[in-house]
């Protein structure tokens, strides 16, 4: 009995041991058995995606996604979140540590690279062999093809453009005019120092999250949408130099004062508040942020959408958009039988030509039958339909040039460029040394 | 004793130990000694496998040293550490010795001040965040109201950012050496307090001559835990001051572990800078053990 006692324990706590490492296998194997079985048709398909947080178009993903589980009684986990540096390393670690999702939304340029590499994600091509009309709604050469191999993995739902927001009510009380497409850059920066003068901040940006934007127009400003995306091989090049005085023009806005007082140390959604607040005049950001207009300001009416105003060889009316993301399979999800329609279907079903026109209409599509302005269309919708209308040339950002790492290291050197800590040089020299 | 054949056998106890053993060597010093390993190594991405072994092999351990704001990220932490020890054990013991001389309403306020610990760091950081928000938070709109500024005031720009990201750090945990404290206060016989009181002894003179030095050995547990926990800070500094703001003056070692081997996609600095945490961390612990020193009463 003696030796019954410690004999029994042991084996109590190996097996529960080996009985929690076990878990998992058992519970998958289940279901894999569930799903093979023919009467268990019921699929559960991850899903990540960057419609989480605030994004516009989240409600419309939701809907599209409720309308797929209805529709296929298959099940979305989804794990959407809002796209931002730490959101897109988070995507490439799943992926690396092999708990990447079924289906994922994400960039289609060099941010990709990894996942085609490493055969991660399906082809379009591989998946039409089986499924012939697999993203046949939308034009082959507009897809967004891998810089790897020239390859499209993705399928689109809506492009983007960045454009310059404006609240009126704050220019009015400035006795300040909207800008249009004949508004020169000199003429600009005369209207946001008025507006500072005014005790109102010119320019919502938080240079301590979100430089992007204006990272891209001001570097547009100083090239052209011929030279935009040529990405520097150092900072004396021709592409470097156009780099650095893009940085050296925003430097000089924050010295004028355009930013809000707190822009080094704000988030995207605290000066983004200040647009809401009637506290800030003007913002650039995508066309993403057109549904937050709609959700977070009491007087749609009181904002519109115009052209960043241009500088030297850039028209005003030149604009930054592409369409730089989409739908992908991943392997893992084509290499499970039981997975592998359920998740071709779910990306079918996110981009159809109805799905894709509820997710903005105003936005640059691969759609072979273009899209079609809602009849219920709001002041701001109409506005930005007028933007991309009268664009006269389109540039893909520059940043989608770097990789995620080199990126990570130029935006979070641009406080040091502005506050004169490092100069606009060193700084594209640190972030090209990132490989 | 003599029944109990488990120790007098060392079979049973082996077998027992084993595989804890086993647990704590594949999921701890493996990955340690692999974290080691990787911080001599080249890797640019989380999962993937090295590129080689740096040229040289010391390469990263160098950085360290060169790298501004790993400096900065040490400094913090030390002060983190020397703040941590005023204020939490400090505070803590204050309370307790108040609460321990009060006869009613000890229980709610051991709740009261142990609440905190409860609430998950990245609630308290949000909380804290709308507190010290720039436009509109609780602080700015206070002093504005009360006429003491006139200017809303930007709580983590480089004048303020110590005290906006520590206060909280420290009012999180000082319920928990709360807790330590007042439990070893609840092990002094009460009968030494009557001892002294029938001396003479007043209420300072009883903190000083019999409470504090019996405290002695939970002070030092308190200290040993607050030096580790300060090396151990990420979360709620990471909510409030995301990416070392303002200006990348405030990164602790752990902030800039995570912004290195996550953000930067730098793995092997981010192993650099771990073995570095968990070298600070026994050392300091160790210095901190022999110099509070337990006693045996």
């Amino acid at each position: 009995m003696k030796k019954v006692l410690p004999v029994i324990l042991t084996i109590a706590l190996c097996s529960s041991m080996l009985a929690a490492c076990g878990g998992t296998k058992t519970a998958s194997s289940g279901g894999a058995a569930a799903s093979a079985a023919p009467e268990a048709k019921s699929v559960s398909l991850n899903v990540v995606t960057s419609y989480g947080g605030d994004d516009g178009n989240r409600q419309n993903y939701e809907a599209a996604v409720k309308a797929y589980e209805d529709a296929t009684g298959n099940t979305v986990l989804d794990a959407s979140e809002t796209s931002n540096e730490e959101w897109k390393a988070k995507v490439m670690t799943d992926f690396e540590t092999g708990s990447e999702p079924d289906v994922l939304f994400y960039f289609n340029g060099v941010d990709s690279n990894k996942l085609i590499e490493n055969n991660k994600v399906v082809s379009i091509e591989e998946i039409r062999a089986e499924y012939p009309d697999f993203a046949s709604n939308m034009k082959d050469d507009m897809l967004g093809a891998s810089p790897v191999d020239g390859k499209n993995y993705s399928v689109p739902v809506n492009g983007y453009w960045e454009g310059l927001y404006v609240n009126k009510s704050v220019l009015e009380k400035c006795g300040v005019d909207v800008p249009d497409a004949s508004t020169t850059w000199e003429e600009f920066m005369t209207m946001c120092k008025t507006i500072a003068d005014k005790g109102y901040t010119p320019i919502a940006c938080s240079i301590q999250e979100v430089p992007h934007y204006w990272f891209e127009f001001t570097v547009l400003n100083n090239g052209s949408t011929a030279t935009h995306t040529t990405v520097p091989m150092s900072a004396d090049d021709a592409a470097g130099k156009i780099w650095a005085a893009g940085l050296n023009d925003f430097k000089a806005m924050y010295e004028a004062n355009c930013f809000p007082q707190n822009t080094l140390t704000a988030g995207d959604a605290d000066t983004f508040q200040l647009m809401a607040d009637d506290k800030a005049a003007f913002a650039i950001d995508g066309s993403w942020k057109m549904g937050w207009f709609a959700e977070n300001t009491e007087d749609i009416t009181n904002y519109t959408v115009t052209y960043v105003p241009g500088k030297g060889d850039r028209k005003s009316t030149d604009i930054v958009g592409g369409l730089s993301m989409g739908y992908y399979v991943t392997r893992k999800a084509w290499d499970d039988p039981a997975k592998r329609e359920a998740a071709v279907k779910f990306v079918e079903a996110m981009t159809t030509d109805e799905v894709v026109n509820t997710f903005g209409a105003t936005a640059i599509t691969a759609l072979k039958n273009g899209t079609t302005a809602p009849a219920d269309a709001d002041a701001l919708v109409n506005d930005a339909l007028a933007m991309t209308k009268g664009a006269t040339g389109i540039a893909a950002a520059a940043q989608d040039g770097l990789n995620s790492n080199a990126r990570a290291a130029l935006f979070a050197d641009i406080k040091n460029v502005v506050t004169g800590k490092t100069t606009a040089e060193q700084a594209i020299t640190d972030c090209l040394a990132v490989k | 004793m003599e029944n109990s054949t488990i120790y007098k056998k060392k079979g049973p106890l082996i077998v027992f130990l084993v595989p804890a053993f086993a647990f704590m060597a594949l999921f701890l010093y493996y990955p340690f000694a692999m974290n080691i390993y990787n911080s001599f190594c080249k890797i640019s991405g989380l999962g993937t496998a090295a590129e080689g072994v740096n040229e040289p092999w010391y390469t990263n351990y160098v950085r360290l040293f060169q790298d501004e704001k790993m400096i900065t990220a040490i400094g913090n932490t030390m002060l983190l550490m020397l703040l941590t020890i005023i204020f939490q054990v400090g505070i803590a013991l204050l309370l307790a010795l108040l609460v321990d001389n009060i006869h009613r309403g000890a229980g709610f306020f051991r709740t009261v001040y142990f609440f905190p610990i409860v609430i998950s760091a990245t609630a308290l950081g949000l909380l804290f965040n709308l507190i010290f928000m720039y436009n509109g938070g609780m602080l700015n709109n206070l002093l504005l109201d009360w006429g003491l500024i006139s200017d809303n005031i930007d709580w983590k720009d480089e004048n303020h950012f110590l005290t906006t990201m520590f206060s909280p750090v420290m009012w999180q945990y000082v319920g928990f050496y709360f807790v330590i404290i007042v439990t070893g206060l609840n092990n002094i016989s009460p009968d030494l307090y009557e001892a002294a009181a029938i001396d003479g002894a007043n209420g300072l003179k009883r903190v000083r001559f019999i409470t504090l030095p019996l405290l002695h050995n939970t002070l030092c547990t308190c200290l040993v835990l607050a030096i580790t926990g300060a090396l151990k800070v990420f979360d709620l500094p990471w909510i409030m001051m995301g990416q070392g703001m303002p200006m990348d003056r405030s990164w602790l070692t752990g902030t800039y572990m995570y912004h290195q081997t996550f953000n930067a996609g730098d793995v092997d600095y981010g192993s650099t800078i771990a073995v570095v945490i968990v070298v600070l961390g026994v050392t300091i612990s160790q210095i901190a053990n022999r110099i509070f020193k337990e006693k045996e009463y």
